[in-house]
């Protein structure tokens, strides 16, 4: 048993993933919105937009790269208060938001033919440091790498990992079959490893 | 297992995902196994790393966009004439109403043929009343043998009217007048040639209506008339959405 105890630390534990401060919205209070949406009612679409508009603008910066987020973005809501007439409520609105989210970053990146913004330089420019400033160092060289993976890993890190959403809501918004999404997020994060090299669990310890 | 096996696992083992048996094969392979520890450990670094990174704000800038353009987009509605409108409002539906044309399609392919293979192959019963409808027209008009009821069920609209002439061409032209004052509102902004030759062809057609027979050479004629306004009305919403003229 000691032996247990003492070995534990060395390995790293199964987590279930949380989502980061979101506060899950009801059916009902969706379903109250959207009606006050669909009438117009300036208040009730502010207050839409500032419950998406971190999750909308930090999807599209993570997939589009932070040049073109903010145009990304705007599209987002415009297609969202444009088209929630014809919701039908099928899927969450929340499901919905990031499905749109998805699609208009992957289909920006596609008009612009654009491939990595970020360079290999911009990995190894960031070398760990010893200091307190190791956390931020961290995310931003998992920001470039994240840069530098095809879109597709890229939608399913930011979704998975960075969302905290499950797979089933992930394999809802990509319109894939959960399997799938396991493999990706798999094959997504050892990319990611290969483009970070060994060594990030120093810089996060 | 092999380390393959393992680091293939590893994904699904850090988020919880696996049953505890599967995941007590995995922990006991990274108690004994330094190289699968160490990638292990890498992978729990980097998802905890993304899941830490940093919420993003948007700029204050980006409500005010959203807002332009909305409203930039509610007064394009407003300029928009209503047929664009109740285009555009079909559109997106239109795939679902394509794959719906292709079924009913293969249906009426499949009863068709299994009409026409009957006599041979099977001398089974009454074909359906699709089947009767496609099939040649009689020399004279089919009449329901004494004392058989029609099937019930078939209230088959198109069946009717096939045999209900009059009816037949009353909806045809009703069809064929919404075309119209679908086509004369955009009739105005085409050029003067594009105009001639619309109202040539369309005199033309009407023409072929009045003078053929009655029965099915006439509905033929109809239905060549509302094909052609309708290609009119798309090819202009078409040649709109591509930002041509």
């Amino acid at each position: 048993m000691s032996d247990l105890v003492e070995s534990a630390p060395i390995l790293p534990s199964p987590t279930l993933a949380e989502p980061r401060g979101r506060v899950p919205a009801t059916l009902a209070d969706d379903a109250q919105l959207i009606a006050a949406c669909r009438r117009g009612e300036a208040r009730a679409m502010e207050m839409l937009y500032h419950q998406y508009k971190r999750r909308v603008f930090g999807m599209a910066h993570r997939i589009v790269g932070a040049s073109d987020a903010e145009e990304v973005a705007q599209e987002v809501f415009v297609r969202v208060f444009r088209a929630l007439a014809n919701f039908r409520g099928d899927s969450a609105l929340s499901t919905w938001i990031y499905r749109l989210t998805v699609n208009a970053s992957l289909s920006h990146l596609a008009k612009r033919g654009r491939r990595q913004e970020v360079g290999d330089e911009a990995l190894t420019e960031l070398p760990a440091p010893p200091t307190t400033e190791r956390d931020s160092a961290l995310a931003a060289r998992i920001e470039a790498a994240l840069g530098r993976l095809p879109a597709g890993y890229r939608a399913i890190l930011v979704l998975h990992d960075v969302e905290g959403l499950s797979h089933e809501e992930c394999a809802a918004i990509l319109e894939c079959r959960v399997g799938t999404c396991k493999s990706q997020l798999h094959k997504a994060r050892a990319k990611m490893r290969e483009l970070l090299g060994p060594g990030v669990r120093e810089e996060r310890a | 297992m092999s380390c393959t096996e393992i680091q293939r696992r590893l994904t699904a083992y850090l988020d919880g995902e696996l049953d505890a048996d599967r995941g007590s094969v995995v922990r006991g392979h990274l108690r004994e196994c330094e190289a699968c520890r160490l990638v292990a450990r890498d992978e729990a670094a980097l998802r905890d790393g993304l899941r830490t990174l940093p919420t993003l704000d948007p700029p204050p800038s980006l409500w005010a966009g959203v807002q332009a353009q909305l409203a930039a987009a509610e007064v394009a509605d407003a300029k928009r004439p209503a047929w664009r409108r109740a285009v555009a409002r079909w559109a997106p539906r239109a795939p679902r109403f394509a794959a719906g044309g292709l079924a009913a399609a293969a249906a009426i392919t499949v009863l068709w043929w299994r009409a026409h293979r009957a006599p041979a192959d099977d001398p089974s019963p009454s074909p359906s009343p699709v089947a009767t409808l496609l099939a040649p027209v009689p020399a004279t008009p089919a009449v329901p043998a004494r004392g058989v009821t029609p099937a019930a069920g078939t209230d088959d609209v198109t069946a009717d009217l096939t045999h209900d002439p009059e009816r037949a061409s009353t909806s045809y032209a009703q069809a064929a007048d919404e075309l119209v004052a679908l086509a004369t509102e955009a009739r105005a902004q085409w050029s003067d040639e594009r105009k001639v030759a619309f109202d040539t062809k369309l005199v033309e057609l009407r023409a072929t209506v009045d003078h053929v027979a009655e029965g099915r050479p006439r509905q033929r004629a109809w239905r060549e008339l509302i094909r052609y306004l309708q290609g009119a009305v798309i090819r202009d919403e078409i040649a709109l959405a591509g930002g041509a003229r």
